[in-house]
């Protein structure tokens, strides 16, 4: 069987899981209503952020996705390994013969669809609204790395809370890791930026000066979350803080390739 | 008699962490299974007997191929294709049926699994819609046995298979098990009760401590220590050993009872 078939009846698995009582209105709550609110065309951004087009609401609510949809990839993959291991039928798992790494990727996949999926939906429910509420879509091209950055947002996080659930020896640690990540990479990440910035002699009294921001632009490259940014920054004109996109492009195939195969190489050398 | 799997010298360390040093990383080598002989024959019921910590599971998952240890005539992979293991007490949860469970695990093989024909056979038809956190413990048992059998084993290895089960479902699993050999399959089945194994095994393996002390038929394993056939593990290692039954506490029977060095092998 390939990697692919054990991943989508894992998939399966999972979306009928019980939280996803609890992710599927988080979710909803966070896109929908982001859109809904940021298409308004008197919507008032804190930010400054002007929103001119479908794909400025579209990259605005990539703020909310930040924050939901990686909420609920740690939800979905916090016991991936550790809730198996300790209850004993990831003995039974690893002593059939399909290979480690084929089974590794297959859990990645399962995983990472359980949550993609739901927010791929949720989208095109926010795509809906949009057309709705200002008469227009993004184009083909914007929607397709929109949904690509999505999608390896979520791969990065599911790869990563995999990673920490089989190191997690209870449930508390896997947990603990994952909502650590999430909250170094989403939170965080701006006091880190801050601190950054002043060892590098940086003024931080200004958010705004370009010297913060091309500081804040190269230290996002070590951030899923600023990674992302980076790609969906990719459609926009006017936007520049330093970084070429063949940076965001190599940062993307580094945070796709680590994790996962820091991931691969655990389930290949475990123990249950 | 044709022997499925032959263990020459097999062994494994377990890594425990090491807290003699202030390092949280620090590891040392820690119990496990030490210079293992052992033959396994077709259609032949060997029980695996021995106290606690003996090295019982440890072996067993050897044999399975979860660790990568050397010393049998079949690799890792090819192990893992002829083998089905049943672990000891599997907790089973979740608000996934029984038969999707079967299937996840089934999809884990290359060839194609006939499910319902394992669900008949383990006696779960009924509750194979069930979610797994319906079932009880025998059901449980059940289903761990039902995920061994899946892929047509040629060897089976089932760790404490029959704790948590009535004495009903007890005789039911023996009898299942007495069938599977009878059509040639082995099976290796542990127990730290000798009384359990008395009317099924047709041979057993005494191992205390990581090593294998005595292995034959029962009657004869007695014979050679000098035992009367009402005679547990207790006695058989006691007779091993050379340890006063009367000698016996709890402190002894967990670690000091049987050092290394005095079979000859590795200290620790």
């Amino acid at each position: 069987m390939s990697a692919f078939t054990l991943g989508w009846h894992i998939m399966k698995e999972r979306l009928s899981a019980g939280r996803m009582l609890v992710i599927w209105p988080l979710l909803a709550i966070f896109i929908i209503f982001s859109s809904w609110g940021l298409s308004d065309p008197k919507a008032d951004l804190l930010s400054g952020l002007t929103i001119d087009s479908a794909y400025d609401v579209m990259f605005a609510s990539t703020a909310f996705i930040g924050l939901s949809a990686t909420m609920g990839a740690v939800l979905i993959s916090f016991d991936g390994i550790s809730r198996d291991r300790l209850s004993g039928v990831l003995e039974i798992k690893l002593s059939q013969p399909i290979e480690r790494s084929k089974y590794a990727r297959s859990l990645l996949i399962g995983h990472w669809g359980a949550i993609f999926f739901p927010v791929l939906i949720l989208n095109l429910f926010s795509l809906a609204i949009i057309w709705h509420r200002m008469n227009e879509l993004p184009s083909v091209e914007e929607f397709f790395i929109y949904t690509l950055g999505t999608g390896l947002l979520l791969l990065w996080y599911t790869s990563i809370q995999l990673l920490a659930s089989s190191w997690a020896k209870d449930m508390g640690s896997s947990i603990a890791i994952g909502l650590g990540v999430w909250m170094t990479f989403t939170l965080l990440w701006l006091v880190l930026t801050t601190v950054v910035a002043g060892l590098s002699g940086v003024g931080v009294e200004n958010l705004n000066s370009s010297e913060y921001v091309e500081i804040g632009g190269m230290v996002d490259l070590f951030s899923p979350n600023g990674v992302y940014n980076h790609l969906l920054e990719l459609p926009l004109t006017g936007v520049d803080r330093g970084i070429s996109p063949l940076a965001s492009t190599i940062a993307a195939i580094v945070w796709s390739i680590l994790p996962l195969q820091l991931f691969i190489r655990r389930i290949e050398r475990m123990h249950p | 008699m044709e022997t499925s799997l032959t263990l020459k010298d097999v062994s494994w360390r377990h890594t425990v962490r090491d807290y003699s040093s202030w390092k949280p990383w620090a590891k040392k080598d820690g119990p496990g299974i030490h210079s293992i002989n052992l033959e396994i024959h077709k259609g032949q019921i060997l029980g695996l007997i021995g106290p606690n910590g003996a090295g019982k599971s440890t072996l067993m998952k050897a044999i399975c191929g979860l660790y990568d240890c050397k010393g049998f005539d079949k690799t890792c992979t090819s192990r893992r294709i002829g083998i089905g293991y049943m672990p000891e007490q599997v907790r089973w949860e979740g608000r996934i049926s029984v038969r999707n469970t079967l299937k996840t695990i089934s999809l884990m093989r290359e060839e194609i699994v006939d499910v319902e024909n394992i669900i008949q056979i383990v006696g779960l038809s009924s509750k194979s819609d069930h979610h797994l956190d319906n079932l009880s413990q025998g059901m449980r048992q059940r289903l761990s046995l039902a995920c061994a059998l899946i892929g047509n084993p040629k060897i089976l290895v089932l760790d404490e298979p029959l704790n948590g089960l009535d004495p009903l479902a007890q005789r039911a699993f023996s009898n299942l098990l007495e069938s599977l050999a009878s059509k040639g399959v082995s099976i290796i089945i542990s127990s730290h009760q000798v009384a359990d194994l008395e009317m099924l095994a047709d041979r057993v393996a005494l191992l205390h401590h990581g090593q294998l002390l005595i292995e034959g038929t029962l009657s004869t394993v007695r014979e050679n220590l000098g035992l009367d056939d009402n005679s547990g593990i207790l006695e058989m290692i006691c007779s091993a050993t050379g340890i006063d039954p009367g000698d016996v506490s709890l402190e002894l029977s967990n670690d000091d009872l049987l050092p290394f060095k005095q079979l000859g092998g590795e200290e620790e």
